[in-house]
């Protein structure tokens, strides 16, 4: 504060500290050192001629030390160099200046002061010095500094992120918003202070909204709303506004403050949270799962509608159900059960799955449920609920009984089969195998569980079923193959195989294969036989048509009497005919020489005694006899056209007889006409005498004596194994 | 007369009828007849020694194979028929040996000797 009445001063130059006070002023000196603040007086050098009272009590000196006092050394490092810049600069404008900032005080305490420093002059308006006055502002400053302070903070606290600031007038026209606000609702601040809140309100919220606003400047009560913003893109925007009215100290509104957070991404995930709350609720129904939750005070509670439904009872209508009402509806056979793990859960907590059967309430009909029950704790107070969920399993109850009695079947099947049953994996390992296939095999289960196929057949055998595998692993399908194993006694064995692959149910890969073998090594055998019998079968009929060709050729080449003829080719083909059904009847072994000779002269019996048999049991073999058969024929024939047996009292005697490796044979004709040599030799005569010879390899000689035909055969027994 | 006249022809045959047969057939051909022979030592001896141009062998005698038989046969450079009663030729049976199948036909016959002495 500049003090421009006191402008004399004395001109002397005083030594500081024992100059004497100028007397004259004696009245003005009373009115400075009365004074509360300090003051000064300077000459043009800079030396105080005076000071006051507050001016020594500020620096703690006395009258001639503050005289002298270097007054830059007490300013506060901070403001030093800037109050002395200012400081010089003042005192070169010759003008009054103002000097502020911190000084220590000689206490040692720091005070704002502030100077103000007035030129002096003299009488002649000479420049002679300056007057200064200092006044304390600590407190002001102090204050100020403070309010400074709050400021920023609530500038800081205004413009920081999370929330927005609006500030309407009573009307909702905005007259303050901080960035977050410009954020949050989509427009520039330049934009809204154009604008009102109503203008950016979404109009389906605005009514409530501007409800509340005149209510709170009516009634002054704050409030808080979830409302949407339509921001400058259209888009819209949840917010939540914390809603107070400004007012002034006198009580009177003059504004609306609101604090408004984002809630956009709250809502959505509420929403989100709701749709998924409902889709749980909704797949539970769908799923045909029932809930239940239960209140052990009263053994009651809530029901979901399908429970009642589940258990074919009528709906209650506020969902209650009882624990009693669920037992009643049990299978007698399963409550008991049911009810210990219900109780055992109520008791001590423990979660409880069961699966057991009921009867439904209305239509009686029996239905699998599986129930889950398990216990909530509802924090300290021990108000414990039971929650449970029920759904029928019937379907899955009556499949898995399905797959039971399939399983045992296949079991059955697999245990009982007379074919062989074997799984391998896809290395060849045997998987698993049936009891015939060890029995067929003469091994243990587990002597072949785990080996190669390969160990049980020869190289040549195993490279065959891995060409079946490989094939059906690219073509798929059936493969069908004989393929020869070997037993554990080393035997051959003929298996026909049929394998198919084996594969995942759940995702198709291939597994293995497994394969059903039955054993065709008799068949096989059988077929060879087969083979075997047709092809023999086919060169007995050959030859028997060669024979009958023979037989033929020779009964019509020289004969004139076609009659004859044909009557002799009968005859031929019927003794070929006899002799082939004794063979047929002992199945081509060998047959009785006895019997194969009866036979043959039994067609030309004529009576009891006409023929006499006589001799051992010797065996022939089928082509022997055949021709035996053939050569008695002709004997007979013979003997009933010309001799002993064209007439009645004739007889004929076959007597043989083996003398140690020899056989002796002798066809003799008794009583019979005078015989005579025949002209010329036909078919008998060569059939006997060659034929016949050449098929024992002995000898076989006709002799016509007048008394009766004898014919003589001398031959080795003849083989019975040919 | 045929082209087979006067070749003198070994039967190998152990069926009586058959043999019979089959050597009226080769006489009324105009050839002459060594055997028959009905078994495989008799066979094999005439094969060995009988002044044959040619054979008819069976090939099965009695239940034996006639093999050492045509073996002699090649031997002596004497060509031969095979005659079976099997439909086909039986197992090791010689290449370029005409089959003669049961029952016989007199023209085959001409003609399988023909072919065999040519």
């Amino acid at each position: 504060m500049a003090s421009s009445e006191y402008s004399e001063e004395p001109a002397a130059d005083p030594l500081p500290g024992d100059e004497p006070r100028p007397s004259g002023e004696d009245e003005f000196r009373l009115i400075a050192d009365s004074a509360p603040v300090p003051i000064w007086v300077t000459r043009l050098d800079r030396t105080r001629s005076f000071v006051n009272r507050a001016y020594l009590d500020f620096l703690g000196v006395d009258y001639p030390a503050a005289l002298v006092f270097d007054w830059r050394t007490i300013i506060h490092p901070d403001d030093r160099d800037r109050i002395v810049a200012e400081s010089i600069a003042g005192e070169a404008g010759l003008q009054t200046f103002t000097l502020e900032g911190r000084y220590r005080r000689g206490d040692g305490s720091w005070r704002w002061l502030r100077s103000v420093s007035q030129p002096r002059r003299d009488a002649r308006g000479r420049h002679i010095g300056f007057i200064g006055v200092a006044h304390d502002v600590t407190e002001a400053k102090e204050a100020e500094l403070a309010l400074r302070e709050r400021e920023a903070q609530l500038s800081a606290f205004v413009n920081q992120a999370t929330a927005g600031f609006a500030q309407t007038d009573l009307s909702g026209r905005f007259t303050l918003v901080n960035d977050r606000f410009c954020a949050i609702s989509g427009w520039t601040r330049a934009e809204l202070l154009n604008r009102t809140m109503q203008s950016i309100t979404h109009p389906d919220d605005l009514g409530r909204n501007q409800k509340l606003f005149d209510r709170a400047i009516r009634e002054r009560v704050p409030f808080v709303l979830e409302k949407r913003y339509v921001r400058s893109d259209g888009e819209i925007v949840w917010v939540n506004n914390s809603v107070a009215v400004l007012r002034r100290e006198t009580g009177e509104p003059y504004g609306v403050l609101a604090v408004t957070i984002d809630v956009t991404d709250r809502r959505a995930n509420e929403m989100a949270l709701r749709k998924s709350e409902e889709s749980i609720r909704l797949a539970v129904e769908c799923a045909g799962m029932a809930t239940w939750e239960l209140d052990l005070a009263s053994m009651s509670g809530v029901w979901s509608a399908n429970r009642f439904d589940l258990l074919g009872l009528e709906r209650h209508p506020a969902g209650e159900g009882s624990v009693d009402d669920w037992l009643a509806r049990v299978h007698p056979d399963d409550r008991e059960a049911v009810r210990a793990a219900a109780f055992g859960c109520f008791d001590d907590s423990s979660p409880f799955t069961i699966e057991y059967r009921i009867h439904r309430a209305d239509t009686g009909e029996e239905r699998w449920l599986q129930s889950h029950g398990s216990c909530i704790e509802q924090g300290e107070e021990r108000a414990r609920r039971f929650v449970g969920v029920s759904f029928d399993v019937t379907t899955r109850k009556r499949a898995e009984q399905e797959l039971r009695a399939s399983e045992a079947r296949f079991r059955t099947i697999f245990e009982q089969a007379n074919d062989y049953l074997i799984t391998c994996d896809l290395d060849h390992r045997i998987t698993s195998v049936n009891p015939a296939l060890l029995a067929a095999l003469g091994y243990a289960e587990d002597q072949l569980v785990g080996r190669s196929i390969g160990d049980f057949m020869d190289a040549d055998q195993f490279a065959q079923s891995r060409e079946m595998l490989r094939r059906k692993l690219i073509e798929g399908g059936t493969t069908r193959h004989t393929i020869r194993v070997r037993s554990s006694d080393g035997r051959e064995l003929v298996w026909e195989v049929n394998s198919q692959l084996t594969s995942d149910e759940e995702d198709g890969t291939v597994t293995g294969l497994h394969a059903i073998a039955r054993d065709v090594t008799e068949a096989k055998r059988f077929e060879a036989h087969q083979r075997l019998l047709i092809d023999e079968l086919n060169h007995r009929v050959k030859n028997t048509l060669a024979i009958v060709q023979g037989i033929a050729q020779q009964t019509f080449r020289n004969e004139e009497d076609m009659a004859a003829a044909r009557a002799a080719f009968e005859g031929r083909l019927a003794a070929l005919s006899e002799a082939h059904n004794l063979l047929t009847r002992e199945h081509w072994s060998p047959v009785s020489m006895a019997r194969i000779i009866s036979d043959a002269v039994a067609p030309h019996g004529g009576g009891e005694g006409r023929f006499l048999l006589d001799g051992p049991d010797l065996a022939l073999a089928p082509k022997t006899a055949i021709s035996l058969a053939l050569a008695v024929h002709e004997l007979a024939t013979n003997a009933v056209k010309h001799g002993a047996l064209s007439v009645a009292e004739g007889a004929v005697t076959i007597r043989w007889s083996r003398d140690a490796d020899r056989l002796l044979l002798e066809w003799t004709e008794r009583g019979g006409p005078p015989v005579r040599h025949p002209e010329r030799r036909g078919f008998g005569t060569r059939m006997i005498e060659r034929g016949l010879a050449a098929e024992l390899s002995g000898s076989v000689t006709i002799h016509f004596d007048p008394e009766g035909l004898r014919c003589t055969v001398e031959a080795p027994i003849p083989s019975a194994a040919a | 007369m045929s082209r087979l006249a006067g070749i003198r022809v070994l039967i190998v045959e152990d069926e009586p009828v058959v043999a019979m047969c089959l050597e009226d057939m080769l006489m009324a051909l105009g050839c002459s007849v060594i055997g028959p022979a009905g078994r495989l030592a008799e066979g094999l001896a005439l094969a060995r020694d009988a002044q044959a141009d040619a054979a008819v062998l069976d090939i099965n005698l009695a239940g034996e194979r006639s093999d050492t038989i045509a073996a002699a046969l090649r031997a002596r450079g004497i060509p031969f028929v095979f005659a079976s009663g099997y439909g086909n030729a039986p197992a090791g049976f010689e290449e370029g040996v005409p089959l003669l199948g049961k029952p016989y036909r007199e023209a085959d016959l001409a003609a399988a000797l023909e072919r065999v002495l040519a």
